[in-house]
């Protein structure tokens, strides 16, 4: 790992087809601040990103990566990590991806604490279907699948971390560039399962959502002086459905990540070119 | 052949059939014997019929047949579940003194001994199982002693108190037979001989396997009757630096694995045909994105729920064709236990050389059967990795483009790329479930299209010169009959030709453990009279690849009924077919 690494190193030559205005861009530039920041670089890095505007991001990116089925990202990170705990992973995904499709899979990648971090570029409507209504979409929200809104509550992504037993928990926004980053930067360093959620408005699709609304709204929490350590203050301000918050919610500092409980050390990819040299035991078991 | 004895216990669900058949295989492979033991099993946690029945000889067994002399029978439903297989030989061992009646009938020999309380006065009525198997000892002249180190593998981790108890119950079984009952007129005297055997199923062995291959990772999400492979694997792998996955789902369980792959380990997981159809959504991803994989499918009876604790080979189909689009990959399909073992091995060094997907296709007969072996069978000498074209950090550099992108989509003759794993400098690439260029970045250029299509399907072409792909053979190489079958039949197979030749027929036995690619059986049709495909499903999937590739037409012998093929059933069925007039072309 050199220590000079920038983070345009993590860029690919590849220029990204996102609308112009897109929060995706502000996400994913802080992804890699965040990463060439805490002195990783592309050749010791797998990013794995599922399907959807947000999915595209592997492409935009350099590092080892895969770009994989809808829904199924997570599973994806839990592999490589497993195999791997010496790389860094990085999970992207959008709000469709993982509170709709991959739902079942973000409850207990939570659970598990693998070490990783998951960035979900939440703009709360289906941006590469052409708009439609997203779990986190407002229920009166207006699209084509739902003329009259869905009629059902948002999927509250952070309460669904902190109910499946989360240690880290945090909200940012694409365009406040320096928190987002210092945020995503928080969830690299913390030791289990870093999930942020991102607000990474549609400029195409959600005219409710936008811009000017975030920055109208957004709370940071670090100036309301929010103590992540508190389980309780977390509690409170992530049920609070009035406000739109940005900071880090909640982190347990005693956080063991799940390899690390399981003793899982190796780099799972080297193996001796013949059966194990103990491998007759396994046989003189069956005796 | 050689003089076999056929033994079970039944009783319901939760009174501890397996565990009571286990330690009599056990004893019996510790005194020299071998054994094929089979499990007749209802779904349920407890409640429900089950047994547990031993074939052993001092031959090799492999098959089950239809005759049972020795039952240990907890309840009447265990006699009325067996009477075809009973006869006027057989001796059923039941508790009289037990709340129902037994219905025995009379020309069987009835020996009841009270179970319950003799074990309860060696230390507890749970050894009620132990004091039956000491009394099967007596009817049968197998020393009791060689249940005692059966008896100490099964219990010694509960302490010496309790291992001396149940040795003192299965005694008590046995004084009480020599005392009340002269059986001698039946005749069973199980001769034992010197030679060291191990007992192990096929889950196991696909497990011993993939160790043996270098598995690490391992991502599972518990099917009947897939588990065992995990539970085997749970414990162990940890010893060589692995580690085994409980995944919330078989969706996940295949992700897991695929990322396991990808960043370099030889990844695997393992399910039933319910299983697969979730793990399909990833198939094409695991082929496009050219990750070497190693997915299991323990069949058992479909569709849908089906029954899923009995025997089908149903997925044959699904295993060649399953996944949207044209999706590369290997079918190969172990005959036997032993070969549950090696096929694995083959199956890890297959999914390397090829990075591609290898469906390795097992049943739930072969899953649940306890066979012996001579160790020798699993010579870990003999294992050997081939890790393809995995590169090391100099060989990256002869891999990149001008601008120095890894290409790990390169179009190569022979259809492999280089395979770069995560931490090797320069080797950072993006793969994807899109078509994509060399570089692993997404294209809908036509050129591009075809070439990495091409590619793909060429490391088929490649592997099919290249790799043995050989089927198994048994029997008259020169008969004019010729069986053919795949997965766990064969060993019916193999005994059913000893009965077909005792009635003067002569039979050549092909097995095929490699579906796809498979060899090419034209010559060997040709050369024969009459053909027959043996399965256990419905509609005959291997004879209709049988009859596609071959362009003729084949008899066939299905059986559904949920129940493995028995040996003597088999044969009777084969000189049955032989008479039949071959279908119209």
């Amino acid at each position: 790992m050199s220590s000079d690494v920038r983070f345009t190193d993590f860029k690919s030559d590849k220029q990204p087809t996102w609308c112009p205005g897109c929060g995706d861009f502000g996400t994913m530039n802080g992804m890699m601040k965040a990463l060439a920041e805490t002195g990783n670089d592309p050749d010791n890095t797998f990013v794995v990103a599922g399907i959807g505007c947000s999915g595209k991001i592997g492409t935009y990116m350099h590092s080892y990566a895969l770009h994989g089925v809808h829904g199924r990202a997570l599973p994806v990170g839990t592999g490589v990590k497993m195999a791997r705990p010496d790389i860094e992973v990085m999970v992207a995904g959008g709000d469709g991806d993982g509170y709709s499709i991959g739902a079942g899979h973000f409850v207990h990648a939570v659970r598990r604490n693998v070490d990783m971090t998951y960035v979900v570029m939440d703009n709360r409507i289906y941006g590469l279907t052409k708009g439609q209504a997203s779990p986190t979409s407002r229920s009166d929200f207006e699209t084509s699948t739902t003329p009259e809104g869905s009629k059902q509550p948002p999927v509250n992504p952070l309460a669904l971390a902190l109910a499946s037993g989360a240690s880290f928990i945090a909200q940012s926004f694409a365009s406040d560039a320096l928190r987002h980053q210092e945020i995503v930067q928080k969830a690299v360093e913390h030791d289990g399962f870093g999930f942020v959620n991102v607000f990474s408005p549609c400029v195409t699709f959600n005219d409710v959502d936008t811009y000017d609304y975030f920055r109208d709204n957004l709370v940071d929490l670090e100036e309301e002086g929010h103590d992540p350590t508190d389980y309780e203050a977390a509690k409170e301000v992530i049920l609070d459905s009035d406000k739109e918050y940005q900071g880090v919610m909640y982190q347990d500092e005693t956080s063991v990540p799940y390899h690390e409980q399981h003793g899982v050390t190796e780099n799972m990819s080297e193996i001796p070119d013949g059966a194990p040299d103990d491998a007759m035991d396994l046989v003189r078991e069956f005796y | 052949m050689a003089e076999d004895l056929n033994w079970a216990v039944g009783g319901e669900a939760g009174d501890g059939i397996d565990s009571t058949g286990k330690i009599f295989a056990q004893a019996l492979s510790r005194a020299g014997r071998h054994v094929f033991t089979s499990k007749d099993f209802a779904s349920r946690i407890r409640g429900g019929y089950t047994a547990y029945k031993i074939r052993t000889s001092v031959d090799q067994v492999q098959s089950v047949v239809d005759r049972l002399d020795i039952l240990v029978a907890l309840t009447q439903r265990t006699i009325d579940e067996n009477l075809d297989e009973l006869h006027e030989d057989s001796a059923i061992i039941y508790d009289g003194e037990r709340s129902w009646e037994a219905e025995i009938p009379e020309e069987m020999n009835a020996v009841d001994v009270p179970l319950k309380s003799l074990a309860e006065e060696a230390g507890g009525a749970i050894m009620r199982n132990i004091v039956a198997l000491g009394a099967a000892c007596e009817i049968t002249g197998f020393n009791v002693e060689y249940l005692d180190e059966a008896l100490e593998k099964r219990f010694g981790g509960k302490g010496s108190k309790i291992v001396e108890n149940n040795k003192k119950a299965a005694r008590a079984g046995q004084e009480y037979v020599q005392e009340h009952y002269d059986l001698d007129h039946l005749g069973y005297n199980l001769e034992t001989t010197d030679n060291d055997y191990i007992l192990l199923n096929g889950n196991e062995a696909i497990g011993m396997g993939a160790l043996a291959a270098g598995c690490r990772f391992y991502a599972g999400y518990p099917i009947t009757p897939a588990t065992s492979i995990m539970e085997y694997l749970t414990g162990r792998i940890e010893d060589y630096g692995g580690h085994v996955v409980q995944a919330e789902d078989e969706l996940s369980a295949i992700n897991m694995a695929l990322g396991g792959a990808r960043a370099g380990a030889r990844s695997m997981t393992a399910t039933s045909g319910a299983g697969i159809d979730l793990m399909t959504e990833t198939f094409g991803l695991v082929a496009t994105s050219e990750t070497p994989l190693v997915i299991c499918d323990v069949q058992r009876s479909g569709p849908s729920t089906g029954m899923p604790t009995k025997q089908e080979q149903g997925d044959l189909n699904m295993a060649l064709y399953a996944g949207h689009g044209e999706v590369p990959r290997f079918v190969v399909a172990p005959t036997s236990i032993t070969e549950c073992f090696w096929k694995t091995v083959e199956a890890f060094n297959l999914a390397e050389k090829y990075q591609t997907p290898v469906f390795l296709i097992s049943d739930l007969a072969m899953s649940v059967t306890e066979q012996t072996f001579p160790p020798e069978a699993f010579d870990m000498d003999e294992v050997e990795i081939d890790r393809g074209k995995l590169v090391d950090d100099d060989e990256v550099e002869e891999w990149l483009d001008e601008e120095g992108h890894f290409r790990a989509h390169a179009v190569t003759d022979d259809g492999v790329s280089p395979r770069a794993i995560p931490g090797m400098t320069d080797g950072a690439h993006m793969s994807t479930g899109l078509e994509h260029d060399e570089l692993g970045r997404r294209t809908e250029e036509e050129d591009e299209r075809v070439e990495q299509v091409d590619k793909r399907a060429r490391k088929v072409e490649t592997a099919k010169e290249k790799e043995d792909w050989d089927y198994r053979e048994f029997g008259t190489e020169d008969a004019d009959n010729l069986v053919i079958s795949w997965g766990s039949n064969e060993g019916a197979l193999a005994e059913a030709l000893d009965y077909l030749e005792e009635d003067g027929i002569d039979i050549r036995v092909i097995t095929v453990p490699y579906i796809f690619p498979r060899p090419d059986l034209t010559d060997e049709i040709e050369a024969a009279d009459d053909v027959i495909v043996v399965e256990c499903n419905a509609t005959g999937q291997f004879a209709d690849l049988i009859e596609h590739d071959v362009l003729t037409r084949v008899k066939r012998i299905n059986k559904y009924t949920g129940v493995r093929f028995k040996a003597d059933e088999l044969a009777e069925q084969i000189t049955a077919k032989l008479s039949e007039e071959v279908p119209a072309q």
